[in-house]
């Protein structure tokens, strides 16, 4: 079988989600730890507001990092982040569709939802949902988001991320990530291992051994003040990239071992109460504009219900 | 009259395996029960589950319930008319509230004579009309661990709901649920099957999804899925088929397919439990065993579909459980690269509980206490201390890491890599047992003292800084603790002093740390798991308050009694001497003096005299048996003061007007009373 190239997947799946409807972003210029973080997933599932996305995200894990040599794990990876707000109803049809357009037969292959559930305690969030197992492996995350930020989620997000190396090694049956076809040229084939090889390296390098640790610390207190302070002047976009900085910061320093278990927790604590603060104000600075994008009825409710909590 | 199927079929997204067939049957029980008071007389109730939906399907429903009949009672004849023969007040205003004329009531024959009344006709129910509503109580009665919501609506359920079936026969019955309304509509398998499929009737449900590719049963799925194992392995080999995991296959699939396949045989070094660890946990594989019990480098899966190509599947799902296996063999060479002992000492730097200090000083106390106890658990003292100083160390090995099931197991094997000793080795192992209720004991009394040493650490050490399991949390499971406690006294030290061996608990924790009375706050509350204990040998929380109403020195006394009461607790006597004990006990809480020893001289009645001789004679033989544990014999002997007892209740006045009669008689039921609490307090029991 001709299989796809770590590109073309790519561009499948945007393709294919793009005629679903999803507004295809880029990726987040942001490092960051997952597609959820994107503010078009974080923040999008806030209020009553509609929304559909699909993008790709770089994921860095800093403590994930083998220094190249492990054929699995990169501290650096790809997601491909579906969002449909509200889910439809056929949001798993859907799914399976673009598993078949990848060239995966469900009649062939054994596809699977096998209860999952999820939770970001630095976001706050949770939802309920599978991981979808593809002859035993799991390829995907599919969750109804219950709460973000702390926030009740109405209308409910529904989400799906693909581990899109792991589906490619698959498609291309390799042992090691780093045998991937990335994609075929003219002048040759790139691998994965000749795009990231040498990136894992020096990453696994740095985050390991020579990331600033005091530096690292001075600069998680500089991203909680600065996001603390844009949230009370009203501008949740920015103090919500200060968000992201500061749970990459804290990722970082828990890679370097800077962090005790008991204050890992303190931590993870802190960047919440920063992502409520900012998800409250993303709220209230779309409810000014009077939430565009929600129907009708919801955003009158949603307006009525927040009106009622100012006034008590 | 004409009786149809009922079927209610709840289509879902995939349900969570673990808890959707207990939902079908509370689903299920409540459709039943709702028809029943409904009046509907039903056959045979089934239940249907997969992970998309749940069902239930009741044969011969009537279409009418019967029509009931009620009586309304009005005034006696006898007072209903006047002596001129008109109708009475009562008699016109009872007729007046039936709305009718007192002409028109009936005369209706009872115990007590003759009444006016009526007598009025209900109609029965028709099942069509009531469904709906039955239904729908049933669904919102299931319960739901975890509610999410979906869409753009405010329903809530364990996964999104996506179709409703109800059917009466071949008649759909509109129910409105979670926003959708039902039809004869369902769904066939994901892949196999079309995507709607309408049932034409009722019962012919359970056939129209198996050609859709849907074995809705879940005892048939089992059973399929138990018969395609054993196709799969050779005649000496064997899989042992472990409950829990065919329980979670069979919610992941509705058309069940085994696959076998296997893996490098050199993953077989690696602790077999690990192996089996990854492969159930994770992938939820059944593993394989040879005739000599080792494992066969093989595992089988269960799919979900009849795949065009086979060899897919098996090929897929050994390369997921490659990179896994690697990793534990990866993990257990690397851990091998140091020793336990200086695997221990990085238990400096993990954290038990913040006030209770780290595991290394759990593990140092557990040692210590676990040695001044070898004495009552007839232990050898230095292989406690050898293991002692090992027990906790493979929490800090990569394996453990991995695979926390593994706690003990890696550290046996690790162990005995050291050149360390059989016995140290299944010391570490089995001091984690048992692991779960119902769960074997320690084989030595040297693991089963570090077992009991570290329940007595954890609970003394919780309870000590006042972290109380409430309700549904106890993260600590002190009341597992607790009940591992309570069995490994039973197996290696029942006559050991509950007290001494919490004190010695509690003297192994610097003298600041803990709350004062903890020895106490714990013991009552292992008291408390007394009845979890005995659950099963049919000894009530009753026979247990009467029991250590009079003594709790030790786990074995209040077994060997609690066994004797439970025995003898029922019979004829029992019944009579508990309620005579308390009548006894409530005679007696009323008596401020102190009775003086009985005079002889003063019992006048023959029953009192009587029962002064039988308990004169009883005494020796109860002390007899009492000093040698044997509480059967001591409750026979108690059983013959029935009738002296009864005897002197029926003749004697207690209190009799003679002051030093009337002392005298309580002095009798005080001697009475003490002879029953040698054993037990068997006021507790009475009704």
């Amino acid at each position: 079988m001709g299989s796809l190239t770590f590109q073309e997947l790519i561009l499948e799946l945007q393709s294919f989600w793009g005629e679903n409807g999803c507004v295809i972003l880029q990726p987040l210029d942001l490092e960051v730890g997952a597609g959820t973080f994107h503010p078009a997933t974080f923040l999008k599932a806030l209020g009553p507001e509609n929304w559909n996305s699909a993008y790709v995200q770089p994921s860095r894990r800093p403590q994930d990092g083998r220094y190249g040599d492990n054929p699995n794990r990169l501290q650096h990876y790809y997601q491909f982040q579906v969002v449909m707000k509200p889910s439809p109803a056929d949001f798993q049809e859907r799914y399976l569709d673009s598993l078949r357009r990848l060239g995966l037969d469900p009649l062939e292959h054994d596809v699977r939802f096998v209860e999952d559930n999820w939770e970001s305690p630095t976001l706050g969030a949770w939802g309920l949902g599978w991981e979808v197992w593809l002859n035993g492996m799991e390829v995907s995350q599919f969750t109804y988001f219950q709460q973000a930020g702390g926030l009740e989620c109405l209308p409910v997000t529904g989400e799906i991320t693909y581990g899109i190396e792991r589906l490619a090694m698959y498609l291309q049956d390799v042992d090691s990530v780093y045998d991937l076809v990335w994609s075929k040229t003219p002048t040759g084939t790139i691998t994965y291992g000749d795009v990231f090889h040498q990136n894992e390296v020096e990453m696994s390098t740095f985050n390991f051994q020579q990331a600033d640790v005091d530096h690292l610390f001075a600069y998680f207190e500089f991203c909680e003040k600065e996001a603390e302070r844009l949230v009370s002047l009203e501008l949740p976009l920015p103090a919500y990239e200060f968000v992201m900085k500061a749970s990459h910061t804290f990722n970082l320093l828990d890679a370097r071992h800077a962090i005790s278990v008991t204050e890992r927790q303190r931590y993870i604590l802190r960047v919440r109460t920063l992502a409520r603060l900012t998800a409250q104000g993303y709220v209230a600075s779309r409810a000014k504009v009077g939430f565009p994008l929600a129907d009708k009825d919801l955003a009158e409710a949603a307006l009525k219900a927040l009106a009622e909590e100012s006034a008590t | 009259m004409s009786a149809h199927t009922v079927l209610f079929e709840l289509g879902t997204e995939e349900l969570p395996a673990g808890e959707y067939e207990s939902m079908a049957k509370i689903l299920a029980n409540a459709v039943e029960s709702g028809l029943e008071q409904q009046g509907l007389a039903m056959g045979e109730v089934r239940m249907f589950a997969t992970a998309r939906r749940l069902s239930v399907l009741i044969d011969n429903v009537q279409e009418r319930a019967d029509d009931t009949e009620q009586e309304v009672l009005g005034p006696p004849v006898a007072a209903a008319r006047a002596d001129d023969g008109s109708w009475t007040p009562a008699a016109i205003g009872f007729a007046k509230k039936q709305g009718m004329s007192p002409d028109e009531l009936q005369i209706i024959g009872t115990e007590k004579g003759d009444r006016l009344g009526i007598r009025k006709i209900t109609e029965g129910v028709l099942c069509a009309d009531v469904l709906p509503e039955v239904v729908t109580q049933a669904v919102n009665s299931i319960p739901v661990s975890k509610r999410m919501r979906w869409g753009r609506e405010r329903h809530e359920f364990l996964r999104p709901v996506q179709w409703l079936v109800l059917l009466y026969g071949a008649e759909v019955i509109e129910v409105s649920l979670f926003g959708l309304t039902s039809d004869r509509v369902s769904r066939g398998h994901r892949f196999h099957g079309h995507s709607f499929v309408a049932i034409p009737n009722a019962n012919v449900y359970e056939a129209t999804l198996r050609e859709q590719f849907v074995i809705a049963s879940v005892d048939e799925r089992k059973t399929l899925i138990k018969n395609q194992i054993s196709r799969l392995v050779s005649q000496d080999e064997r899989v042992i088929v472990d409950e829990n995991l065919l329980s979670e296959v069979t919610g992941l699939v509705e058309w069940p397919v085994a696959l076998r396949g296997s893996f490098d045989k050199s993953f077989l070094s690696v602790p077999r439990q690990a192996l089996i660890s990854s492969m159930r946990e994770h992938q939820k594989y059944f593993h394989i065993e040879s005739p000599d019990g080792d494992l066969v480098p093989s595992f089988i899966t269960i799919s979900n579909i009849e795949s065009t190509r086979p060899e897919s599947v098996v090929y897929g799902n050994e390369k997921v459980i490659r990179p896994r296996l690697a990793d534990a063999a990866f993990f257990f060479d690397t851990d091998k690269e140091t020793t336990l002992a200086s695997k221990a000492l990085r238990l400096e730097r993990v954290l038990f509980q913040r006030d209770l200090g780290t595991l290394a000083q759990k593990q140092a106390r557990i040692s210590d206490v676990a040695q001044l106890l070898s004495e009552q658990l007839g232990a050898d003292k230095a292989t406690i201390q050898a293991a002692g100083g090992l027990i906790k160390a493979d929490l800090v090995s990569d394996m453990v890491g991995e695979f926390p099931e593994l706690q003990g197991i890696a550290g046996r094997h690790y162990a005995l890599h050291d050149g360390e000793s059989e016995a140290i080795a299944n010391a570490i192992e089995q001091h984690y047992w048992p692991k779960f209720s119902g769960d074997r004991l320690p084989d030595s009394p040297e693991a089963a003292a570090l077992a009991l040493a570290d329940r007595l650490d954890t609970l003394i050490g919780i309870f000590g800084i006042g972290q109380v399991p409430t309700g549904s949390k106890d993260p600590f499971a002190l009341r597992r603790a607790s009940l591992a406690v309570i069995r490994i006294l039973l197996a290696f030290a029942p006559s050991a002093s509950l007290e001494m061996i919490l004190t010695t608990a509690k003297q192994s924790f610097p003298s600041d740390v803990l709350d004062e009375g903890v020895v106490d706050t714990v013991k009552a509350y292992l008291l408390d798991r007394l009845p979890a204990h005995y659950e099963d040998q049919g000894v009530s929380v009753d026979i247990l308050r009467s029991v250590t109403a009079v003594g709790t020195e030790s786990v074995g006394d209040i077994d060997c009694r609690g066994l004797a009461v439970a025995q003898f607790a029922g019979s004829d006597a029992a019944n009579a001497l508990a309620a005579a004990n308390k009548r006894v006990a409530n005679i007696l809480t009323k008596v401020d003096e102190a009775l003086p020893a009985i005079d002889q001289g003063l019992l006048s009645e023959p029953a009192e005299v009587a029962l002064h001789r039988a308990l004169t004679e009883s005494q020796a033989a109860l002390d007899a048996a009492v000093a040698n544990n044997d509480y059967p014999k001591a409750l026979s002997n108690l059983a013959k003061l029935r009738e002296p007892v009864d005897a002197f209740f029926d003749n004697v006045l207690v209190n009799a007007d003679d002051a030093s009669v009337r002392l005298n008689r309580l002095g009798l039921l005080k001697e009475l009373r003490g002879q029953f609490l040698k054993v037990a307090d068997l006021a507790v029991l009475a009704r």
